[in-house]
């Protein structure tokens, strides 16, 4: 037992599992089948701006979500009020929310499985809770210093550090009664080389489920290098390259691809990977899997959003297209036998389970950047990305996003380039692939992906 | 519920907890909101999903450091806990009484009572919007469509003495459809908001909506992909305006002037465009998406010039970066809820109205791009470069529209395409977005006459 996420009311001391059980229990009057999901969360966020501490955020987010299913209608309702009141008023809202929804052939909550859940050793550790803010805020600091003495380097806007503790509960009718809990860590910097109209920004970061797994001098001379490298750029010719990317830059890419995996983008028409399963869509050199056990991604745990066993699936095998992503609703659609991957996310206790990746891992090939750089030749190096969110539809599978980074020459990298966009299509891009490097790391910020540096043969940029 | 928002009797007892140990501000955030949302797929109704979320923050501003913290509740213990907190309750240090009357201008602009409308209401609307979009050809395969509706009560009372009270009431509907042919699949998206109790969807602007989304779907079938490389660019009216959102309006939010981390920074009184060019943050225009009585910290919106015949006049500010930079307080401080900081943040930003007809833009262009449909964008404020999304547009040959082309990202750099802004219509129109920073997204309108850029860069696949 933790003492985090105890409310500072009295009377409301409940650990997650028990709140989620009591409603459970509340809500049998409803005549309908009921899971619900408790999340009892901690985070602290520490800013620093130069050389000071510029914010302290703590919160303590705790909330209730309750599905209810009746005559084949799904409704949903949340709540952070965790009074008796509040949870009864949560109840009936769920109860009568759902009358305005479809009747919908596939909708069911998952059965108590079959296998116990995994245990994950590691996914939470009480060094998170019994670290004293004012570590917390040195590394912060030292982040900060880091990436100020790189000579070049004007300004860093922001250096953060940021760690959370989560406990979820998880109750159904049909028996799931499931518990977890999850720390994770975390510190980034954001510096800017340059001045004027040359001004570049680089990001920084270390990651992991303890403060003592990090390295926050590593994250601020990141940031620090990442800048500098990008600084007197400009862009360069329109035209066809060959391109590498950083596996920021490629791990960001998969995360906004990966939509298109998903079963029910697949049955209901919406994704270009549809009816190809079996088919080699990507080179042979890549593969892809959705592991939601490894315990250094952040999206780890036991089990999914509805109670589903977390899970490794193979999504691509040398290039091979293997598997969807699914939740209990799309496995129940695709029928013969389908059963869920335990993909079914929560964004949070007010969000609705929906499909997605758990950490996305890229099977590492061989050599470090330097080696990558000579394997190209002649080319861009991607080193950062913007766009993301307006430039990649996961539907049409269109891709055009603005991209930095340096020429290639020579197998060498060279001058930098700024002020380009870069357009493919998902088929396009993982059919290309052409070298895939032995460099994986994990990256945390869009989603949760283990990638090394990847290279892609022929890419349109538009420059000047 | 018994809860009714917060008195200034007891904002100002918490605020005085807040302050025990000094500082120069401390702020009480009490929020109340409740939401439906509902969401329609392969012609059901999916998801309806309804909450509550009640809860209040505070924080308190020492020195450079700000320190926040929120409760999920609105009890008078739980408040004067969480300033005894963040506040310390050491004795014998030096206290301010702090006396907070509620706002003058608060209770007249207390809006009448939004009339809920039931989640039948809206589930209909969403049949309706399957069956319209569906309805205009067979090449359309699906259709999502999403109604949302809110209500967030906000109470705000600072050390700085008043208490403002606000009731933000918004609906939206939301389509986006996909057609297909021969494997290829094409979408297209837009949405129908509301903000304020006396305005709400009905049933022919739903239609219409529906219509218009699934033709511009089954056009983009025939589309070619976009052209690569600089050409001149006509920007449609409406979320055309996400240009001047992303290239100009972040890097005015006064947090990144403070840090001198925008390319704006010490450019007041310059020239920055044409002498055609004005534009304003507005978030007192009635029923448009981002607007709001007051900001999240109790000031009361308003217009804001930012840029005069092509000059730059100010900056976006909430109460911190005013003091700090020592400017004045626009209504710009916003934040996403009670569980977080507020930030300089735009409202209703937009290029004011010019001379020309849209017609006339296009009819002078020989060759180049007419983008008329907008997916969002991003910007570095620090470099200045920005990047939106085109979902859809049209070739612009011999000054008239030819061949529909695909998606393509748009970049270039704030300073620069401003100053290429050469020709700017009289067709305003405001359309509503949700603009995303610090973690935190919020409801903004972003508008502009049609208007072209001389020369950008355009990244299409066709070299």
């Amino acid at each position: 037992m933790t003492g985090y996420g105890n409310s500072r009311e009295t009377g409301n001391r409940r650990s997650p599992l028990e709140v989620a059980k009591s409603v459970l229990e509340r809500g049998r009057r409803l005549h309908a089948e009921l899971e619900v999901y408790v999340s009892y969360g901690r985070t602290l966020e520490i800013r620093t701006f130069g050389g000071e501490l510029e914010a302290v955020v703590r919160a303590e987010p705790r909330g209730v979500g309750i599905r209810a299913l009746a005559g084949g209608r799904m409704g949903y309702a949340f709540t952070a009020d965790l009074s008796s009141l509040g949870l009864d008023r949560a109840i009936a809202e769920a109860g009568e929310v759902l009358k305005a929804a479809d009747v919908d052939p596939f909708a069911g909550l998952p059965d108590l499985p079959e296998r116990p859940y995994p245990v994950l050793a590691g996914l939470w550790s009480p060094e998170v809770g019994a670290t004293g803010i004012e570590s917390k805020v040195r590394m912060a600091l030292q982040a900060e210093a880091a990436a100020l003495a790189v000579p070049g380097v004007e300004t860093v806007e922001a250096s953060v550090y940021f760690d959370e503790e989560e406990r979820v509960a998880l109750v159904s009718s049909r028996g799931v009664e499931a518990e977890a809990e999850q720390s994770f860590c975390l510190v980034y910097t954001w510096a800017h080389a340059g001045e004027g109209a040359d001004r570049q920004s680089g990001v920084g970061f270390t990651a992991g489920r303890t403060p003592a797994a990090l390295d926050p001098e590593g994250a601020g001379r990141e940031a620090a290098e990442k800048a500098r490298a990008l600084v007197g750029g400009h862009p360069c010719p329109t035209g066809t390259y060959a391109v590498l990317f950083a596996r920021e830059v490629f791990a960001a890419l998969l995360a906004r691809i990966a939509p298109a995996l998903s079963a029910d983008a697949v049955q209901k028409g919406r994704s270009v990977f549809a009816g190809k399963i079996g088919e080699r869509l990507a080179s042979a050199c890549f593969s892809l899997r959705d592991d939601g056990l490894a315990v250094e991604g952040p999206a780890a745990g036991p089990f999914d959003g509805e109670g589903v066993p977390r899970q490794v699936t193979s999504l691509f095998e040398r290039g091979v297209l293997c598997s969807y992503l699914y939740d209990t609703r799309a496995a129940r659609r695709a029928g013969s036998g389908c059963r869920s991957t335990g993909n079914a996310a929560r964004s949070g206790y007010r969000a609705t389970p929906t499909i997605a990746a758990s950490n996305l891992v890229v099977e590492a090939g061989r050599g470090d950047l330097a080696a990558l750089v000579r394997r190209v030749g002649e080319g861009i190096y991607v080193e950062s990305v913007i766009g993301l969110h307006s430039g990649i539809n996961p539907v049409s599978g269109e891709i055009s996003v603005g991209v930095a980074g340096r020429m290639i020459s020579g197998g060498e990298l060279g001058r930098p380039v700024r002020e380009v966009t870069l357009a493919t299509d998902f088929q396009r891009l993982l059919g290309s692939i052409c070298e895939v490097g032995g460099d994986a790391r994990w990256v945390p910020l869009y989603g949760s992906v283990c990638t090394p540096s990847v290279a892609v043969e022929s890419v349109v940029v538009s420059g000047r | 519920m018994s809860y009714e928002g917060l008195s200034p009797e007891l904002a100002g007892e918490v605020l005085t907890v807040a302050l025990k140990r000094g500082g120069e501000l401390a702020e009480l955030y009490v929020e109340e909101r409740s939401s439906l949302s509902l969401r329609l797929e392969d012609g059901r109704v999916e998801q309806a999903v309804t909450g509550v979320d009640r809860g209040a923050s505070l924080r308190v501003v020492r020195g450079v450091t700000t320190v926040f913290g929120y409760v999920d509740a609105v009890n008078e213990a739980d408040l004067l806990g969480l300033a005894t907190e963040l506040g310390g309750s050491a004795a014998g240090q030096r206290e301010a009484i702090v006396v907070v009357r509620e706002a003058e201008a608060s209770g007249k602009r207390r809006p009448p009572e939004p009339e809920r409308r039931s989640a039948h209401t809206g589930a209909r609307l969403l049949h309706l919007v399957d069956e319209s979009a569906r309805a205009v050809s067979r090449e359309v395969c699906q259709v999502v469509a999403s109604y949302g509706e809110s209500r967030q009560r906000v109470w705000i009372a600072g050390s700085y003495g008043a208490l403002a009270v606000d009731d933000r009431y918004r609906v939206i509907v939301s389509v986006t459809v996909t057609a297909q042919r021969d494997g290829l699949l094409q979408t297209a998206q837009d949405s129908l908001a509301y903000v304020g109790a006396s305005s709400s969807p009905g049933e022919d602007a739903v239609r219409g909506l529906a219509e218009d989304v699934a033709k511009r779907a089954v056009t983009l079938l025939d589309s070619r992909p976009a052209p690569a490389g600089r050409m001149p660019v006509v920007l449609a009216n409406g979320f055309g305006g996400v240009l001047f959102h992303e290239a100009c309006g972040h890097g005015l939010e006064a947090d990144h002037v403070l840090k001198q981390s925008s390319v704006w920074a010490g450019m007041v009184g310059q020239r920055v465009a044409g002498e055609h060019v004005f534009a304003y943050d507005d978030g007192s225009l009635p029923g448009i998406w981002g607007s709001c009585s007051c900001d999240d910290e109790g000031v009361t919106c308003g217009r804001t010039v930012l840029i005069e015949a092509g000059v730059l006049t100010g900056y976006l500010t909430d109460r911190l970066r005013a003091r700090r930079l020592d400017l004045g307080l626009t209504g710009n401080g916003r934040r996403q809820d009670y569980r977080h900081l507020p930030y300089p943040r735009m409202t209703n930003t937009f290029i004011g109205a010019g001379k020309h007809k849209a017609a006339e833009l296009i009819g002078d262009t020989p060759y180049g791009l007419y983008a008329r449909s907008f997916s969002g964008g991003q910007v570095n404020p620090a470099t200045g470069e920005f990047v939106f999304g085109v979902s859809e547009a049209y070739l612009i040959e011999k000054g008239r529209l030819t061949a529909p082309v695909r998606g393509a990202t748009l970049i270039g750099s704030g300073p620069q395409i401003l100053l290429a802004i050469d020709a700017i219509a009289d067709d305003l129109e405001i359309k509503a977005g949700m603009c995303g920073k610090e973690g935190q997204s919020v409801p903004v309108g972003t508008g502009q006459p049609t208007l072209r850029i001389r020369e950008m860069t355009v990244g299409g696949t066709a070299a």
